[in-house]
This record gives C-alpha cells, sequence and structure tokens, in this order.
C-alpha cells in the first residue's frame, strides 16, 4: 500500500483535491492521508508520496496521474522546491507534512513544547519572555504583544478572557483560514499560553461564517486538546468555545468584535479604555489574531531572543504574506522581515502571470496603499511600511495587471468602506458615503471640477477623525489611485471638464 | 421545510430555549433561529425579544446590523461570488455576468425556482485559486465564466 499525502486546505480542495480523493478512495494500492497545506498553491492539486531521502510530489495532478505516481515517474523532491526552501517557515514549519486532527502529528513536530515551559515558568517570566522576542500583533495593528499580557495580568478581576480574532476579513488574506484549518492545537497552544500567562478561565475564538471548515475543525480541536489535558492549567479547566460571526467586516476590530461577541451591532467602543483592562463583559482580556496566537508556541518553545534575532530591529521575527491576483506563484509565503516587495514578487510570487503585465500591487488588504512598480524597493517591515504612509496589515498582497480599470477599484474600495462601516463614528459613516457617490460620478464620466481636491479634502478628515481603522485607513487605496494613475481619473474627467467650459463660454 | 407560522412558532421557543444562556445574547439566538427555520421571520422579533428579556428595537438592531442574518426564506442552494481584491484582479466581474446570464437574476436575488440565490462575499479566503464561487458550505477556486454552467449543474 503507497501512501499519498493530499492537502485538505479549503483551497487544496477548490483547486481539486477533493475530485482526486472520490476518484482514488476506492483503490486497495493507496493509503490517502489528508494533511495540511504546503501554501504553493499554484501547484495545487498537488500530490506526495514518501521516499527514503523525503517526500516526492507531482504538481496539477488528475485523477489518470495515479499510475505515473505509483511508479514514481517525473516527481520532484519537495526540498528542491525553491519557493518552500526559501522561506524560513516557524509557524507554518509543520504545513504540508501533518495531519491537522492528529495530536501524534503535532507532539512528533515541535507540539506541545512551549506550554511545557510555560508551564514552568511565573506569568510574569512567560510575559517577559515575549518581551524579550518583540513579537507584534499580526492582525494589522501590530501592537507588542507582551504590553496587552502584562496589563491583562496586573489587574485582579473575577473572571478574565481570552479572545482569538479568527475574522480575518482583509480580501487577499488567508494565512488564519489555513492555521485554523490546519494546525488548530497550534492556536489553541497559544491562547493556553496566555491564559496561563494572565489567569483566565474562558476563551473564545470569534471566527468568520466564510470560513465553516475552519469552524468545523476548532471545534474538533477544541474538543481532542481538552482529552489530551492540553487545557488543564493549574488544577483549573481553561474553555475555549468557537463563536461564528455573521458576515461584518468591522467585527475584525477588536471592540466591534467584543460587542459582537456579547450578541450585540458590532460597534466600535472608543478608545481608552483598552479591552486588556476592560474588555469582553467589562473584564481585562486579551484579543490576539490567529497568527498572532500561533506564534506563541515557538517563542515559548526556542526562547525570545532565539525569534528576535530573525527579521529586522522593530519587526522581530517572520511574517506570513499571501501574495494573490495576477502572478505566477500565488501562495502563502513566510519569511524574516526586511526583504523588499519586488524581491518577494519576483523570488515568490514568480513574476507575474502568463500573459498579464503589472499596474500596481496593493498590500495590506482593502485598506491599504497601492504601489506602483517605481515603489516596489520598500522593505517589509512596520516601521519602514509606516514611514511611507502604508501598513503591512495582515499581510495580504495582492497583484493588478494593467487590464484594471484605477477608477472602479477606487470606487470599490470607497463602496466597501460605506458598506461595511459600524455607523458610530461621523468620518466614516457620512465620509465613506460621500466619497463612493464622488467615485461613482467619475467612473459615469459625469465627474465634476473639484471632485478630486474634495476627495483629498475628505480623506483628510476621515483619516484623522475616525474612531478605527476601518474610517481612518478607508481614504488610503484611494488616494494612493489617485496619486500613482491620476491620468485614468482625468481621463475620465476632461469630457466633463470640457463640458464645464462650454457651458461657461455660452 | 418550516413555511407556516404556526409551524415557526412551534421551533422557535425550542431553539432559543437551548441558546439560553446570562446575560443574553441575542446574535447567538439569532444565528440559531436562523439554522433551524432558514431566516429569521419579522413576525418573530416579538417573541424572541420577549423570551431574551431584551427590547423589540434590541432585537431589531442586531438583525439589521449583520449581513448574514437573513429576513426571508433564500434558495436551496447560496451562491456567493467572491468579490475580493485578488478575484477582482482575476478578473471576478466576468464570471458575475455569466452567472447572471446562466440563473437569469441580478445580485441579492432567487431563481424563480427557489434552487438558488445569488449573493456576492468579501472574500472567502481562497484568493491564491481565486476566482472563487462558494455554493452553500464548498468553495470553487479557478473559476472562469465558461465553468460556470457545470459548476451549477452539481447543486439540484
Amino acid at each position: 500500500m503507497t501512501r499519498l499525502y493530499l492537502s485538505n486546505d479549503t483551497s487544496s480542495r477548490a483547486a481539486g483535491t477533493g475530485a482526486l480523493v472520490r476518484a482514488w478512495a476506492e483503490r486497495a494500492d493507496v493509503d490517502l492521508i489528508r494533511t495540511s497545506a504546503r501554501g504553493a498553491f499554484f501547484l495545487e492539486p498537488l500530490v506526495e508520496r514518501d521516499t527514503p531521502d523525503g517526500r516526492l510530489l507531482w504538481s496539477h495532478v488528475r485523477p489518470g496521474d495515479l499510475p505515473r505516481i505509483l511508479s514514481g515517474e517525473g516527481g520532484t523532491p519537495i526540498n528542491r522546491l525553491s519557493f518552500l526552501a526559501d522561506q524560513t517557515r516557524i509557524a507554518y514549519a509543520d504545513f504540508g507534512i501533518t495531519q491537522p486532527l492528529s495530536m501524534a502529528d503535532y507532539v512528533a513536530q515541535m507540539g506541545l513544547k512551549g506550554l511545557d515551559r510555560a508551564r514552568q515558568l511565573s506569568p510574569a517570566d512567560i510575559v517577559k519572555e515575549l518581551h524579550i522576542s518583540g513579537l507584534r500583533g499580526r492582525g494589522g495593528a501590530a501592537y507588542s504583544v507582551w504590553k496587552k499580557w502584562d496589563v491583562a495580568r496586573r489587574i485582579d478581576a473575577d473572571c478574565k478572557y481570552v479572545v482569538a480574532n479568527a475574522d480575518e476579513g482583509d480580501a487577499g488574506t488567508y494565512c488564519d483560514r489555513m492555521m485554523m484549518e490546519g494546525e488548530p492545537f497550534r492556536l489553541i497552544e497559544g491562547m493556553a499560553i496566555c491564559a496561563q500567562a494572565i489567569g483566565a478561565d474562558q476563551g473564545y475564538i470569534y471566527c468568520r461564517q466564510e470560513y465553516p471548515t475552519a469552524q468545523k475543525v476548532l471545534q474538533q480541536a477544541i474538543t481532542i486538546a481538552e482529552q489530551a489535558g492540553m487545557l488543564d492549567l493549574e488544577g483549573r479547566r481553561f474553555h475555549i468555545e468557537v463563536f461564528g460571526g455573521a458576515g461584518a467586516y468591522v467585527c475584525g476590530e477588536e471592540t466591534a468584535l467584543l460587542e459582537s461577541l456579547e450578541g450585540r451591532r458590532g460597534v466600535v467602543r472608543p478608545k481608552p479604555p483598552y479591552p486588556a483592562a476592560v474588555g469582553l463583559y467589562g473584564r481585562p482580556t486579551v484579543v490576539s489574531n490567529v497568527l498572532t496566537f500561533a506564534t506563541v508556541p515557538s517563542i515559548l518553545a526556542c526562547g525570545g531572543s532565539w525569534y528576535a534575532s530573525m527579521g529586522t530591529e522593530q519587526s522581530s521575527g517572520t511574517i506570513a504574506l499571501q501574495i494573490g491576483g495576477r502572478v505566477k506563484q500565488p501562495g502563502l509565503v513566510e519569511i524574516p522581515f526586511g526583504a523588499t516587495l519586488e524581491e518577494v514578487l519576483d523570488r515568490f510570487g514568480g513574476g507575474m502571470a502568463p500573459g498579464a503585465r503589472f499596474k500596481a500591487v496593493q498590500v495590506g488588504g482593502p485598506l491599504g496603499s497601492l504601489f506602483p512598480v517605481e515603489k516596489l524597493d520598500i522593505r517589509i517591515c512596520y516601521d519602514e511600511f509606516a514611514k511611507a504612509d502604508a501598513i503591512l496589515g495582515h499581510g495580504g498582497i495582492v497583484v493588478f495587471d494593467d487590464e484594471t480599470d484605477m477608477v472602479e477599484m477606487a470606487r470599490h474600495f470607497m463602496a466597501f468602506t460605506a458598506d461595511e462601516s459600524c455607523g458610530k463614528c461621523t468620518p466614516c459613516r457620512i465620509g465613506s458615503v460621500r466619497a463612493r457617490e464622488i467615485l461613482e460620478r467619475i467612473e459615469r464620466g459625469q465627474g465634476r471640477l473639484g471632485d478630486l481636491e474634495v476627495l483629498a479634502d475628505l480623506g483628510e478628515t476621515m483619516k484623522t477623525a475616525s474612531l478605527c481603522a476601518l474610517g481612518g485607513r478607508a481614504p488610503y487605496p484611494v488616494l494612493t489611485a489617485i496619486e500613482h494613475f491620476g491620468h485614468e481619473f482625468m481621463a475620465r474627467h476632461y469630457p466633463a471638464m470640457f463640458q464645464k467650459e462650454n457651458d461657461h463660454a455660452d | 421545510m418550516i413555511q407556516t407560522l404556526t409551524e415557526i412558532r412551534a421551533v422557535l421557543a425550542d431553539v432559543l430555549k437551548r441558546v439560553e444562556q446570562q446575560p443574553p445574547n441575542i446574535l447567538r439566538s439569532l444565528l440559531a433561529v436562523q439554522e433551524a427555520i432558514g431566516y429569521v421571520p419579522l413576525e418573530t422579533i416579538g417573541e424572541i425579544a420577549q423570551h431574551m428579556g431584551v427590547t423589540d428595537a434590541d432585537v431589531t438592531g442586531v438583525l439589521s446590523f449583520y449581513p448574514d442574518l437573513r429576513t426571508r426564506p433564500y434558495g436551496r442552494h447560496l451562491i456567493r461570488i467572491c468579490m475580493g481584491e485578488s478575484c477582482l484582479a482575476n478578473h471576478c466581474t466576468r464570471v458575475l455576468s455569466a452567472l447572471g446570464d446562466e440563473l437569469r437574476i441580478g445580485l441579492n436575488a432567487t431563481t424563480s425556482d427557489g434552487r438558488f440565490t445569488l449573493e456576492r462575499v468579501y472574500c472567502v479566503g481562497n484568493c491564491a485559486v481565486s476566482p472563487s464561487v462558494m455554493v452553500d458550505d464548498e468553495v470553487h477556486g479557478r473559476v472562469t465564466p465558461s465553468d460556470v454552467a457545470a459548476l451549477l449543474a452539481e447543486y439540484l
């Protein structure tokens, strides 16, 4: 019997691994093992098998390829795949190797080593380890993780909470979904370490409803983790519950998320107080992104200084970039901070998809800035992006080709914010609607004199006066589109301007 | 399929009891009602509010806030076409046109035979295999306009 490895990740199935499994399920000569995903989605559906020298892989497999795979014909050694070999995998080290719900697989890699170490440390020392690591939140705000934990740890309360933000709403991102589907124990372990450090009894994973598979896998993983004693902390049980969202993007903002978790409208709370002090039901609550929690076990297991030895001074460790759009090789890339955007697109993205020509790249989701080809030399780290008035956000990188209409995209970005604004603060609620109306007008070729100036003015107000990042960041993709592709806006404008001058002449 | 208000009322009380918690959680209760009935009938708001000890306005507020809480029944299969950036970059609007042509409906509408409801979604996290179309809980990747007819044929 030959063991064949196929990923059970949603994107792998969407690319066709499910069809292979259906076609081969009845075969007596193969044993189909469903693993997490390698992240090399451009090769999916891909199939791997063991050899004494490591695994061989076959890409773009069709059901009829089975005889070829069984005879070993045409397989590529996995370690010769530069897309994977050039990465520094920490949080995603086991991806493609292990089965998501196998505790034995998890422990056979580095699983539970971080929690074991945390059990031997005092809460203050756990936080110290995170401080040394320099880990910053991976959800978008990039706040120092140890500070949140320290605030929650120091407050005496009848009840404290650990909340994983699994509302991965930024379009173009999927690293949290991969983590929840592929190695749920890593997220659970990170949350347990946090509970140990701050003294929490209850945890929640707020998972968006667009991720039904992730929710199911998490629920099963929590049961297995409980049975394995992973959630027994100093004589008490740390409970984790999965809470499904209901399609509101703004619930990825931590205070809106807490409102939603309490069952109300997902409306942003003014800060301060911050959730670490006054969070869920008014209690100290650490809210962090899935990948942030999933990075913690490695830091505890290998030490904060080991983690800080990678990346740059202000951005330590690795970042999970998710490359999508019109590139040849879309997929998940985990590398130390510090590489330039251009290097990442060339080395991992593999250049443009066949027949496509580069126009722009957006980094950081629907609120992220657009970069034209002249600006690709920016280094991927928090400080350089902040200096350029851009964000890394959740690590999403989407490449657009020259068929993309930038006016249409700008209208799309602002329409998105207008749709998703929670309505609490005026700049976002009204500003986004007015800006969308202007962009719709320009798109129809009915732009008026001064429209672009009004957009810039509105943008400034939204940036400075919005309560949260949704309103505060919404102008960036639009304003960077105008900055770098202004000629497209002007081309739509000119007919109307010309008309206007004629009117005056009459 | 639950249709009459009497049938709905019979299910409602059970569902609300099952998800009861202190303090009351309106979103969780409404999601449970939707799971059991398929949508949240506007006629039941008063009963839900009363059962939970909150006001009608509290319930209505939550119901209107979340895009995935529905106040009308939808088709047997829910098609959600992804309008996230990676799908847009890969020209998903062409897939949307093909879906519209095939189903003869626009966005947020249900086919006259009740088979499909068509909605859009901002990202299903399948960006490396885009454009994406999600039907019920299943995600389809690298969908081209010419794939649409065969894809729909899988769902009766």
